[in-house]
């Protein structure tokens, strides 16, 4: 087991736009990292270039004190799991599991011993003599997990390992794979593309894009307070309600469409006059009854039953965001496609409500937003604002 | 609906079997197409095998006797004990083999550059490997002999070696080319990852899945240099060295052609194209790397 260090590390592609810039992470001994972005973020060539099997461009990769930047991905001692499991066709599972061990030497009986001990661990000691075509989807995988596990390597390496499950199989390999991680306290680095699975699998999550690291933090703190609108908008299911909106008052009050926000504070007394991006997550849209907060009026365009919850689409009036490079666009939630015509420029308000709660499509409903659990954004950079007073942006959700 | 199943089988019953039985006629007639064609395909075969059988005054009687009505052996012996028989066998078998050999260790290793590698002019290279093979090999006869001479390889077994190799090989590469990209290539970055080298993952990964396709070229090697014919009469001349194609036109003298011992010659040189191919067809097994990733 060994820390993992990322210095400074740049990768690029003959006359390309760098895939990954200066990317500086540390991944603590038995640490869990998830990076997760977009496709095309550079997460996997960073992985690759953890694993050897992709070229440094510049700066350096440690794994322990070893600077393994010019080793050979067998000299780096880790364990990668990929996509497609790569398991080999012509060779038994027990040969497959088996053969990180004969590649380094390890004496037959131990080999033997050690193959047994993960088979059994991973359910998978009667199939040892089974070729992996006559294996399901998720027993191939456990074998690709036994492979890696079985090295007892420095650090694990995964490349979105869940993806080519069925969602049913993926919670369950989702807990197994955190679970084995914690008995085991191997340090490692998992690359997915799913921000759920980057959140519940985590110690912490890594977020990329365009080959930039975005921000490093514990899910939780990723969650409540992101760096900038990108952060804010990838992480989160359904993702952020982002809207833009004009400090006025000497920063205290937030006006959007027909909206006075109370601030409560002159909590943006530097933007006084300017536009920013207002951030607020789904499930702090509160139902307006027994509420003293400001309100906000809307339409209701959707409801989306979930059984537990619901998910209610309200237009409300406010000017979308504009800046649409600044977030992630998978993520963004719909815009005033369904619009109703009086509201000039509208926003889709998605709020998470108690499923008691009785609203149809058309409706007008007022809704209330704690100032508090309010996000701020630059609306040039995309940046969390610091807000000068207290009750602020981070650490309230809770 | 009782009395609808009563009467619905009368008119139904001809409406259907009607084309049932043109469907069966075209059937057929596919069918005996097809027995035509393998007639046309067998025959020479069958000629050649039995008036190996025949004795001298059945092979040249003017009605054609189909089945050799009393076979007889000694047109095999005579065959057998024709000179340099198994100088032919000894020269046709080295040339197979290091054809075969050869052409499978250099295609593999040049299929693996093609296919896992990105190198400066691969595209063009590749393309020029099919174009070469468009080219007829009577205009390449003349200048190769030249240029054989030169290098002092007319005459010579290896000679003859090396340029079964330039025909062979291109067919191989593009071949075991196609196979290799069929294989992932997470399949050998996992073994590298796993501590094998990059060479190591080569011979233990992807050697092993790409038997068909090996077994695929070696055949078409051992076609090739077994039957070929031009090449070897036009370069070797020395009786001794020369291959068993060559030492079949021996029968054909200025004195007229020996025929039963032609045929019998004939058919015991195609005795181990057939046994070779019995022997490995079986391994040409595709599918062979289900299982690898999830399809």
């Amino acid at each position: 087991m060994a820390e993992l260090e990322f210095i400074h590390v740049g990768k690029t592609y003959g006359g390309e736009a760098p895939a990954v810039r200066d990317l500086n992470l540390k991944i603590d001994e038995g640490e869990f990292v998830v990076l997760v972005g977009p496709s095309g973020c550079g997460k996997t060539t960073a992985l690759r270039m953890v694993a050897g099997l992709e070229e440094i461009t510049e700066g350096e990769i440690r794994i322990g004190d070893r600077v393994v930047n010019d080793l050979a991905p067998r000299e780096r001692d880790i364990a990668m799991v990929f996509q497609n499991y790569a398991l080999y066709p012509h060779k038994t599972i027990y040969e497959n599991l088996a053969f990180g061990l004969r590649m380094r030497k390890v004496p037959k009986d131990e080999q033997r011993r050690r193959v047994e001990e993960i088979a059994q661990k991973l359910g998978l000691a009667d199939m040892l003599n089974r070729r992996p075509a006559q294996l399901s989807g998720g027993q191939r995988q456990r074998v690709a997990m036994g492979r890696a596990i079985v090295r007892e390597p420095e650090a694990f390496l995964m490349d979105e390992p869940l993806s080519n499950l069925d969602a049913k199989l993926r919670v369950q390999m989702r807990a197994e794979i955190a679970r084995i991680q914690q008995a085991l306290e191997v340090t490692t680095l998992y690359v997915t593309h799913d921000q759920v699975e980057a959140m519940t699998m985590g110690d912490r999550v890594a977020v990329m894009r365009d080959g930039v690291l975005q921000q490093v933090d514990t899910p939780q703190r990723l969650y409540d307070a992101p760096a900038n609108l990108f952060v804010a908008s990838f992480v989160g299911s359904p993702p952020m309600n982002l809207f833009e909106a004009t400090v006025e008052a000497d920063g205290t009050q937030l006006v959007f469409g027909e909206t006075r926000l109370e601030l409560g504070g002159p909590l943006l007394r530097d933007y006084s006059g300017r536009r920013l991006v207002v951030g607020i997550r789904p499930e702090e849209v509160r139902e307006a009854s027994g509420w003293d907060g400001a309100r906000v009026r809307g339409r209701v365009l959707l409801v989306e039953a979930l059984g537990a919850e619901q998910l209610i689409h309200i237009e409300i009036a406010a000017s979308p965001l504009e800046r649409a490079d600044l977030v992630d666009a998978a993520a963004q939630p719909p815009g005033p496609t369904l619009g109703v015509e009086e509201l000039e420029r509208s926003v889709t308000l998605l709020g998470r409500f108690d499923r008691h709660l009785l609203l149809t499509p058309g409706e007008a409903v007022e809704v209330a937003i704690d100032p508090s659990l309010l996000h701020f954004f630059d609306l040039e950079t995309g940046l969390a604002l610091p807000t000068t007073d207290v009750p602020a942006v981070a650490g309230v959700a809770g | 609906m009782s009395s609808v199943t009563q009467i619905a089988p009368t008119p139904v019953a001809p409406v259907v079997t009607r084309p049932r039985s043109r469907k069966r006629l075209r059937k057929a007639g596919w069918n005996v197409l097809g027995l035509l064609v393998l007639a046309v395909m067998v025959f020479p075969v069958y000629w050649m095998v039995s008036t190996a059988f025949k004795p001298g005054h059945d092979i040249l009687s003017y009605t054609p006797q189909f089945i050799p009505t009393h076979p007889v052996l000694s047109n095999f012996t005579d065959a057998i004990h024709q000179q340099f028989f198994w100088n032919a066998v000894k020269n046709s078998l080295i040339v197979t083999s290091v054809v075969v050999v050869l052409s499978l260790v250099l295609a593999f290793l040049a299929a693996l550059a093609l296919a896992k590698f990105s190198f400066y002019g691969r595209k063009p290279f590749i393309v020029v490997i099919l174009g070469v093979q468009m080219v007829p090999l009577a205009a390449l006869i003349i200048p190769l002999y030249i240029l054989m001479s030169r290098v002092h390889q007319v005459d010579k077994l290896s000679g003859v070696i090396v340029m079964y190799l330039t025909f062979v090989l291109p067919f191989a590469v593009w071949t075991l080319r196609g196979f290799l990209l069929g294989v992932p290539k997470e399949l050998e970055e996992s073994a590298m990852v796993d501590g094998a080298t990059r060479f190591g993952a080569f011979v233990r990964i992807l050697l092993p899945l790409l038997g068909p396709g090996l077994v695929a070229t070696s055949i078409f090697a051992f076609i090739q240099a077994w039957n070929e014919f031009i090449i070897a009469y036009v370069f070797l001349h020395t009786p001794e060295k020369q291959t068993l194609m060559v030492w079949l036109a021996s029968f054909t003298t200025l004195r007229g052609t020996d025929w039963g011992p032609l045929m019998a010659g004939a058919t015991l040189c195609s005795l181990p194209v057939i046994i070779f191919f019995v022997l490995v067809q079986r391994k040409i097994a595709f599918g062979l790397t289900a299982g690898a990733v999830k399809g």
